[in-house]
């Protein structure tokens, strides 16, 4: 009898103890719609979680890689990941992944589209035509018209990573308005650290 | 001789090699803090297949919340560049200090170079907390008001992305009076400057 009672205090004790891993408090996974798929984000429940793969690396060579500013202009929004999981659920515009093809392919934030950061960059016909796909028209003058554009939030490997600040700046030159992007500067690294769900992009383009 | 030029060429070139490969920033490599009265080189680890492993690679963490990016409108969140700003400017001249929030236990074990331990917990605690506002220079006044004039910048720090004790002491202070443009968030906390391979110090 009394094996019993320690039976049943030792199971209640480990129900209590045994705790989910939320988003935030009560929120424990995300459904996401995008490209004509259902995402659920959540993080790992798994108790043996650690970061192992090459995102664990502390030190990558720099050049190129730097730590990039908290801001990377006063008026483009640093995100973390709450704000880009609003962003998501409230469809408040394009989530890029600016980074290469081949880092994108291997794994990628949930939603995201792939624009390689070096397609901002120059002018070519390409970029003419994400832009148009983002919502900015071409003057007659050949300068662009911003004023329909949509809302980016754009990402790379994290914080070490310069890519999608690259391709931010290179959009603010051509006059692309800095309140209608925003960075997320965590990133790749972050994401994984708080073990949020990735994926594997399978269609590559 | 000749051999003994070779050599000496070879270990400065090494040397100064060492701390280029893996910088800060393009016009930064490394800063100089002071960490309980001694001189403290704060880089980066320069090995660049070192990968972190450990209780700061844990993936896994119940009961922890992902924090906003912002936990104030008037509280400027900052990363490591800034930090290590405050760190050299503010730091270095006393004008500014760094808190680690975390327990005594983890902060002994390993901690920010130049930051100073106060408890989360503390912030139950109005003998200390008192105590603590004097020391980072605001005055109690005859008529009980608090005169932050001459106040520190004060940088918090705790964990990382998911701890919560940096935004609720940061809270705490706002409460008693602090000066919020005097309050600095580092939100990537302790976790962000390890995997980002930054000097640590034990304070055992």
């Amino acid at each position: 009898m009394k094996f019993f009672y320690i039976t049943i205090f030792l199971v209640s004790t480990i129900l209590a103890n045994a705790k989910v891993v939320d988003i935030v408090e009560g929120m424990s996974y995300v459904k996401i719609k995008a490209n004509g798929k259902t995402y659920k984000i959540k993080r790992t429940q798994d108790k043996d979680a650690y970061l192992t793969n090459t995102f664990a690396l502390t030190s990558r060579p720099s050049p190129p890689f730097f730590i990039e500013p908290f801001s990377i202009h006063n008026e483009v929004e640093t995100y973390g990941e709450l704000e880009v999981l609003d962003f998501l659920v409230e469809k408040e515009g394009v989530f890029i992944d600016a980074r290469l093809e081949n880092w994108y392919a291997k794994s990628a934030i949930p939603a995201a589209v792939n624009i390689p950061f070096k397609l901002f960059l120059t002018k070519s016909k390409k970029r003419d035509k994400i832009l148009k796909k983002l919502g900015a028209i071409r003057n007659e003058e050949g300068t662009w018209n911003f004023t329909e554009a949509k809302t980016i939030l754009l990402y790379c490997n994290g914080a070490w990573c310069g890519q999608s600040p690259t391709a931010i700046k290179a959009l603010l030159t051509i006059g692309y308005p800095a309140n209608k992007m925003k960075y997320y500067r965590g990133g790749m690294q972050a994401w994984q650290l708080l073990g949020l769900t990735t994926i594997v992009p399978k269609e590559k383009k | 001789m000749k051999k003994l030029i070779l050599l000496l060429i070879l270990t400065m070139g090494v040397g100064a090699g060492q701390f280029d490969k893996v910088k800060i920033t393009p016009e930064l490599s490394y800063i100089y803090v002071y960490h309980k009265g001694k001189a403290i080189k704060v880089h980066r680890i320069q090995d660049t297949k070192h990968k972190l492993t450990g209780e700061y690679a844990k993936q896994y963490r119940p009961g922890q919340d992902i924090q906003p990016i912002k936990m104030h409108k008037d509280i400027q969140t900052i990363g490591e560049v800034e930090l290590l700003h405050f760190m050299k400017i503010k730091g270095n001249n006393k004008t500014g200090v760094l808190v680690d929030l975390r327990p005594r236990k983890a902060h002994n074990r390993e901690s920010i170079p130049s930051s100073v331990n106060i408890p989360a917990s503390t912030k139950d605690d109005k003998v200390k907390l008192e105590k603590i506002l004097k020391v980072f220079g605001a005055k109690r006044l005859d008529d009980g008001s608090l005169d932050t004039s001459k106040v520190m910048q004060v940088a918090f720090y705790c964990n990382g992305l998911w701890c919560d004790k940096a935004p609720k002491f940061i809270k705490t202070f706002l409460e008693l009076g602090y000066p919020a443009e005097k309050m600095l968030y580092y939100r990537g906390g302790f976790q962000m400057w390890k995997i980002l391979g930054f000097t640590t110090v034990t304070n055992l």
